[in-house]
């Protein structure tokens, strides 16, 4: 039905459930089903283990799905494997080496396509010493080398789970212009999971909101943003036949966020929500029903 | 499209460990070599001086100085597969998949099952070759001063050094150490299970080492010598049957969970 060369990472019905079978099974992700186009910068985000990690891990080949699929650059996860990179929350490094020689490892692992040079500029903008080893370094320089691995791979598709969780400021401003150049000079497909949503806002053209372990919002942001709308009027007034994500009334004052079908009522002074008031709405209302932007009905919005 | 030097990587990861191997099987090489060709005489010489003296003689128990360090260089290379197993379950294995570093190798291009092989080919091959060059300077060492040994092939240490079961019980701590920490995913715990397991099965061995082959029926506690090889052919077969089961079991629990 869609063009699948020109996605990135496809999954249907994804499900993986750890624990065993008959012993209090846990379903990290079920159900999930999404489309993610090529050459996008795609933010993951939802509750602390809403099944992000475990979305990436599967993307990344490093978990097997218990149930459904997912494909990854027009193939299975496996046979990507050299054309994904992949950092996960822990950024694990082998403490006995040196920053010299993770980078040569990396040499060694990608011999085809290794950007050495990328490599050692991004470890040489944080100022570290690539004689210095891994166990040495603080968690923030750990996560540079960490990036640095993952992007000289120069990847066509790069996983990141909360890769800026343990950075100051600065260099969380400065590796996500790293990251951004190289999406737009290499057409990189990134696809990075946090919870800091002013963190993604600007810098990602797509979102994946994840809740319970489904996916719970998928799509262009601007298109998401656009198909919802934040109301405010007289307590008391009728929502149908909007999507009531969330609503709250103070004294008589409604305030509520909707998913748009159909024209709003102009008495309720519609407007368009920021990313993060929409995320918040999202994830604070665990219950709403789950609803899908896939690109086809993208395009015929 | 170049393959990944994936065994350069590895070398590079246990190098620590390939030294201290390498360091130790020379050094009992060189003690052997020693023992046989210097400390020999001198002991001989002692011996030889005591048997032809009329009153008391001081080196009445010289021949100890080395019949004893003969006794443990084959004891502590024999039993060295209880570090091998230690090793194999927590650092070579364990404590990649409890850190999370396995995960980064397959995340660099190498498929989890290219990583397991090469994981455990590199150690194999290093104790395939320290163990037999072993085992071939020991046979020459053991049988060059009978005269001054009290022990027989029958020994539990001298049996495993004078065949190809030494090697075979370090490649069977190597299997089960992978498959512990594979299943266990954890270092400290899969050295502990590894260890215990191999433990377990050396005394069981031991134990029933005499009904490996059946023996003649005139004389019924002791093998003749002529018995060694095949005991330790056998020997050798479990293990190496127990390694590769092993093996693939573990192999078949990473791919079950990786894609």
């Amino acid at each position: 039905m869609t063009d699948t060369a020109g996605l990135a990472m496809e999954a249907a019905d994804l499900g993986r459930r750890f624990g065993r079978a008959r012993l209090s099974p846990a379903w990290a992700l079920r159900g999930c089903a999404f489309q993610l186009p090529a050459g996008r910068v795609c933010a993951v985000v939802g509750h602390n283990g809403a099944g992000k990690s475990t979305l990436l891990a599967l993307a990344a080949g490093l978990l097997v799905p218990t149930e459904g699929t997912i494909r990854v650059l027009g193939t299975d996860p496996a046979s990507a494997r050299a054309r994904v990179g992949f950092v996960s929350q822990e950024k694990p490094l082998y403490p006995q080496l040196t920053i010299a020689e993770t980078l040569r490892m990396g040499a060694d692992l990608n011999p085809d396509h290794w950007d050495a040079a990328t490599g050692e500029r991004i470890v040489a903008d944080g100022d570290l010493d690539p004689k210095s080893r891994i166990r040495a370094l603080s968690g923030g320089q750990r996560t540079r080398v960490a990036l640095a691995l993952a992007l000289a791979k120069r990847p066509d598709l790069l996983l990141l789970d909360e890769p800026m969780a343990d950075l100051d400021p600065l260099a969380r401003h400065e590796l996500m212009g790293v990251l951004m150049s190289q999406a737009a000079q290499h057409g990189t497909t990134i696809v990075m999971s946090s919870h800091v949503v002013a963190e993604l806002e600007g810098s990602c053209d797509h979102l994946l909101l994840i809740g319970a372990g489904r996916v719970r919002l998928s799509g262009e942001i601007d298109d998401v943003l656009t198909a919802h709308a934040r109301l405010s009027g007289p307590a008391g007034t009728p929502l149908a036949p909007h999507t009531v994500i969330e609503s709250r009334t103070t004294g008589r004052q409604l305030t509520a966020l909707v998913r748009k079908s159909g024209p709003l009522p102009t008495d309720l002074h519609p407007a368009t929500p920021s990313l993060e008031e929409l995320v918040l709405g999202y994830l604070r209302n665990p219950g709403t029903s789950v609803t899908t932007t896939s690109p086809s009905e993208k395009a015929a919005a | 499209m170049t393959a990944a030097r994936l065994p350069r990587v590895v070398l590079r990861l246990h190098r620590t460990a390939l030294i201290v191997w390498t360091l130790f099987v020379l050094g009992a090489v060189a003690f052997l070599v020693w023992l046989n060709e210097v400390e020999a005489d001198r002991v001989q010489a002692q011996t030889t001086l005591c048997r032809h003296a009329s009153t008391y003689c001081a080196n009445v128990f010289a021949s100890l100085d080395y019949s004893s360090p003969m006794g443990w260089i084959s004891s502590v290379v024999y039993y060295s597969f209880w570090g091998v197993a230690a090793w194999a379950g927590a650092a070579l294995i364990g404590r990649e998949l409890e850190s999370g570093t396995a995960q980064l190798a397959w995340t660099q291009g190498v498929s989890p099952t290219r990583w397991l092989a090469t994981k455990l080919a590199l150690p194999a091959l290093a104790l395939t070759v320290g163990g037999t060059l072993f085992v071939f300077v020991f046979r020459w060492g053991w049988s060059a001063h009978r005269d001054l040994m009290g022990d027989d092939w029958t020994f539990n240490d001298v049996f495993a050094a004078r065949g190809p079961a030494l090697v075979a019980w370090s490649l069977c701590a190597l299997a089960v150490g992978t498959l512990t920490a594979l299943l266990l995913r954890r270092s400290l715990p899969a050295l502990a299970v590894s260890v215990s397991v191999m433990v377990v099965l050396n005394r069981y061995m031991e134990k029933h080492r005499t009904d490996l082959w059946p023996n003649t029926p005139t004389d019924r506690s002791r093998h003749p010598a002529s018995h060694f090889w095949p005991m330790n052919l056998i020997e050798t077969g479990i293990l190496l049957t127990i390694a590769a089961l092993s093996t693939t079991a573990a192999f078949w629990s990473l791919r079950r969970r990786t894609a």
